[in-house]
């Protein structure tokens, strides 16, 4: 349901989405293959140390803690109600919610209004509103944190630690970006699956995720925003101190249908340009593909916006070059010459190649580029004033001892950090890559494993740039 | 052509059984009505499933004016009561869903052990029966000629033979399992299911003087919860069965939607059978369990009439028809409420019946997909593992249902 504006309660109360200090698991099941099974499993397991109250009229235990026929017969206070019941029972423990004072409510259950139900759902919403028990969800996954060693949900581990706060429509693809995460190092602060969306809103969660101490770039997946001018209120609002990332997906014509099955999603009026519009006023950084999304996001969790064009590439491979060099043309921010950027850094940077080197932008040290090579470049690059930001570049020949490249480019964005010019790399080939990727994302840098992606990532650092002065 | 006996055990209109005429025997003796499939979270399941899920602590999803007016007792009294019935885990709130449908059908089988079997040995095969969530109804029989008498729904035999049977036939305690799959399932739990004749459908059957015995006999249970339960069960128009406006206030769902959605799959359809069960072991009842074997020269139309004859015997509270097997049909009667004598007397009084077989059920583990099982903390889980679009002979199979098999690993 729509709002106009965040409302200060919601956003209040989502501490308890997340740092809970007790919640209750309504449906709590005795059965390991059992939704409400899980939840409780996953609390345990990822270490959560809050209280844990089961409610299930039918058992007497659940993971061998007491259970309680209803909410209401809880003996403690409780923070989160966690509901994980089918449809048609939801509306009687929001009452017990309610009676029970809770703080806050996550709905897993699916069935509202993406089949039919949007009248029960309104009805639902509006008492909670009534008496402001935010209430997230229906139709999630759930939701969790890293730092906090919580995983509320079905969702089979968290992600590693890191600065992306990921506020998801979908459970699906929030569970896809769980797994990158573990596979690829793609570090979060937080995630949290909104799926119906029909209370709390995008807005409230970028408005708290603006003050959580670990985010620093707030990621929203989302179907459909049906609350444009609360959404732009809370990007304005925080787009000066952190950058959000967006993705509109169910533009498409069948899509358009499908994103209603799927999470309700209504998208009545709208096109790509309108969501081009809207992200425009919100200050947000909007992604086209899935990939897109999750790299600028990575980059710009990890690194402060890049000032100005003048970025320097350092490559041993002149094709990742080229590749480059014409995806910033395509993403309408052209690479300049080096010789352009500093005259004096074209010349003093070619002691660090050999003579059938290109001292042009990229810089080619070239395929026999060694360790020393590399470092030399860098910090030649890097220390110019002129220079705003760093795109380093790895190609496994034979002679490239990429392990070792690795440490420089970390060596060197340690050293030079304080500087502020965001480093961003691109590392394509074999499994010595992969690792190193790993590696260069464990330590801070952006690192992906095509150019198209590094530029992605760079051209994002710059909207950054530009979104910062304007706000 | 031979003219048909003047009863017709057939289900279904004659033009919807037209096409039976293109045979001079009718298909399998008897053919049948496809009823149709529907979702257990369909919309028109709504109405049961609310009371399902409510009923533990909001017993007034019944409806209270009826079992008042039923019992001559105070609804806030029925109300007490029936949450003290489910605290105590005395009665279940479950269904019976139909099962006749082409390609999924219901087996039941017994099982009898070796003599000499340790009373341990039976326990831990009671025990892997009682985890077994492919099984979704099962008994533990005693001094008698089967020591178990499980059911399950399936689609595929073989799917059956590969995870229930053969696992059992291979246990060394075991002397024989004998398939009996169900060509009529008549009464089970007292109440008259879809293949009772037509009017007889859901009525709610006790011989006289049972529940005056029952309440003597034990003191979980006195005259008045007993009179409530039976008014549960007693059949009646499904809009009378529930306090709508109760179903609504629980879950914000159409009144009028629940109603007409569950009378159609009740009334109409004759889908499902919802009905309160009796945790008989709990309250010191064993189950006298008669199986019959009638002579294989006994055309099918004769089984089928006898079978209705034992219907009309109120004591038996279960009545079931077999087909392909060793045996015809299954009769329960509780020992301590009823005349055995008279029934074991009754049934061998037909030229029919070679031989009856019996014993004693002193125990159950599930009524259809609910477990019973209160002692491993279990009571009213609801497991249903019909094998849908599965090969479980195919342990392989990424379709190979997750649940069933995981009692063997433990």
């Amino acid at each position: 349901m729509k709002i106009k504006a965040p409302r200060k309660y919601v956003i209040d109360n989502l501490k308890y989405a997340l740092n809970p200090a007790s919640i209750a698991v309504v449906g709590a099941s005795r059965y390991d293959g059992k939704v409400g099974y899980k939840v409780i499993e996953g609390l345990n397991k990822y270490g959560y140390k809050g209280k844990i109250y089961p409610v299930n009229p039918r058992a007497e235990k659940v993971h061998g803690l007491k259970a309680y026929k209803t909410v209401k017969d809880i003996p403690d206070e409780v923070d989160l109600v966690f509901i994980a019941v089918p449809a048609h029972l939801v509306k009687m423990i929001l009452e017990h919610s309610v009676a029970k004072k809770a703080k806050i409510v996550v709905i897993a259950t699916s069935a509202f209004k993406e089949i039919g139900r949007g009248k029960l759902q309104n009805e639902l919403t509006q008492y909670c509103r009534d008496n402001k028990l935010p209430l997230i969800g229906p139709n999630l996954v759930g939701m969790g944190s890293p730092f906090l060693n919580f995983n509320c949900g079905f969702i089979p581990y968290l992600p590693v630690k890191g600065h992306v706060a990921m506020i998801s429509q979908s459970g699906a693809n929030l569970l896809a970006a769980l797994g990158t995460s573990q596979m690829l190092n793609f570090g979060m602060s937080f995630f949290v699956g909104l799926g119906n969306k029909a209370d709390v809103d995008f807005s409230e969660f970028i408005m708290y995720a603006a003050n959580d101490e670990h985010t620093k770039c707030i990621s929203v997946y989302s179907e459909g925003i049906d609350s444009p001018e609360a959404f732009v209120q809370a990007c304005n609002n925080v787009v000066a101190k952190k950058p959000v990332v967006t993705i509109k997906v169910g533009g498409s014509k069948i899509g358009n249908k499908a994103a209603f099955a799927h999470t309700a999603s209504e998208n009545t009026n709208t096109d790509d340009a309108y969501y081009d519009k809207l992200y425009e006023k919100a200050g947000a950084i909007r992604a086209e593909t899935w990939e897109e999304f999750l790299d600028i996001s990575l980059a710009l969790g990890l690194q402060p916006p890049l000032k100005d064009d003048n970025v320097v590439m350092i490559t041993n491979g002149g094709g990742s070059g080229l590749l480059s060099c014409d995806h910033f043309e395509r993403k309408g921010m052209p690479m300049r010459e080096l010789s352009e950027i500093s005259l004096i850094l074209s010349l003093k940077i070619r002691a660090y190649m050999p003579m059938f080197g290109s001292p042009l932008n990229p810089v080619d040290i070239s395929g026999t580029a060694t360790p020393k090579n590399y470092k030399g470049a860098i910090s030649q690059a890097v220390c110019d004033p002129n220079v705003s930001g760093i795109y380093g570049s790895i190609c496994p020949t034979s002679v490239t001892d990429v392990a070792a490249v690795t440490d420089v480019y970390i060596e060197m964005y340690n050293k030079y950090k304080h500087l502020g010019k965001p480093f961003v790399m691109e590392c394509q080939g074999g499994q010595e890559c992969f690792d190193s990727i790993i590696k260069l994302r464990k330590n801070g840098i952006p690192a992906y494993s095509t150019a198209e992606q590094a530029v992605n990532a760079i051209v994002a650092l710059r909207k950054y740039g530009k979104i910062k002065e304007k706000f | 052509m031979e003219k048909k006996s003047q009863l017709d055990y057939s289900l279904g209109s004659e033009d919807q059984l037209a096409w039976k005429k293109k045979y001079f025997f009718d298909p399998r003796g008897i053919g049948f009505l496809e009823p149709g499939i529907v979702g257990l979270d369909d919309a028109t399941m709504s109405a049961y499933n609310v009371a399902k899920s409510s009923y533990q602590i909001h017993p007034e999803v019944f409806n209270m004016e009826y079992l008042s007016k039923a019992t001559k007792l105070d609804k806030k009294d029925i109300i007490k009561r029936m949450k003290r019935m489910y605290n105590e885990h005395l009665i279940m709130y479950v269904m019976n869903p139909a099962t006749q449908v082409y390609g999924y059908g219901l087996y039941y089988w017994f099982v009898k052990l070796k003599e000499g079997t340790s009373e341990t040995e039976k326990a831990e095969l009671a025990q892997w029966f009682q985890n077994k969530d492919d099984i979704c109804t099962g008994y533990k029989c005693k001094d008698g000629d089967f020591d178990f008498y499980n059911g399950n729904h399936m689609r595929v035999l073989d799917n059956l033979l590969s995870t229930v049977i053969t696992p059992c036939k291979d246990n060394p305690c075991v002397e024989f399992v004998h398939i009996c799959p169900i060509r009529r399932d008549i009464r089970e739990s007292h109440v008259n299911m879809w293949d009772s004749t037509s009017e007889t459908f859901r009525d709610n059957i006790w011989g006289t003087g049972q529940l005056e015995k029952l309440a003597k006999m034990q003191k979980l249970l006195d005259l008045n919860d007993l009179k409530i339960f039976k008014a549960l069960n007693d059949k009646k128009p499904v809009k009378d069965m529930f306090d709508f406006k109760v179903l609504h206030q629980i879950s914000g769902l159409d009144e009028n939607d629940m109603l007409n959605g569950f009378k159609s799959l009740v009334e109409e359809k004759r889908i499902i059978v919802p009905l309160f069960h009796l945790n008989f072991p709990k309250l010191g009842l064993t189950e006298k369990m008669f199986v019959i074997k009638m002579f294989q020269t006994t055309p099918s139309y004769r089984k089928a009439e006898i079978v209705d004859d034992l219907v009309a015997i109120p004591e038996f509270n279960m009545v079931k028809e077999f087909s392909d097997a060793f045996y015809d049909a299954v009769c329960f009667a509780y020992n301590e409420i009823s005349d055995i004598d008279a029934l074991r007397k009754k049934i061998s009084s037909y030229a029919e019946v070679e031989e009856i077989k019996e014993s004693n059920v002193d125990w159950m583990f599930r009524r259809w997909v609910c477990r019973l099982d209160e002692k491993n903390g279990f009571w009213e889980e609801c497991v249903f593992t019909d094998d849908f679009l599965e090969d479980r002979t195919d342990k392989n199979s990424p379709l190979y249902c997750t649940i069933a098999g995981k009692e063997d690993k433990k």
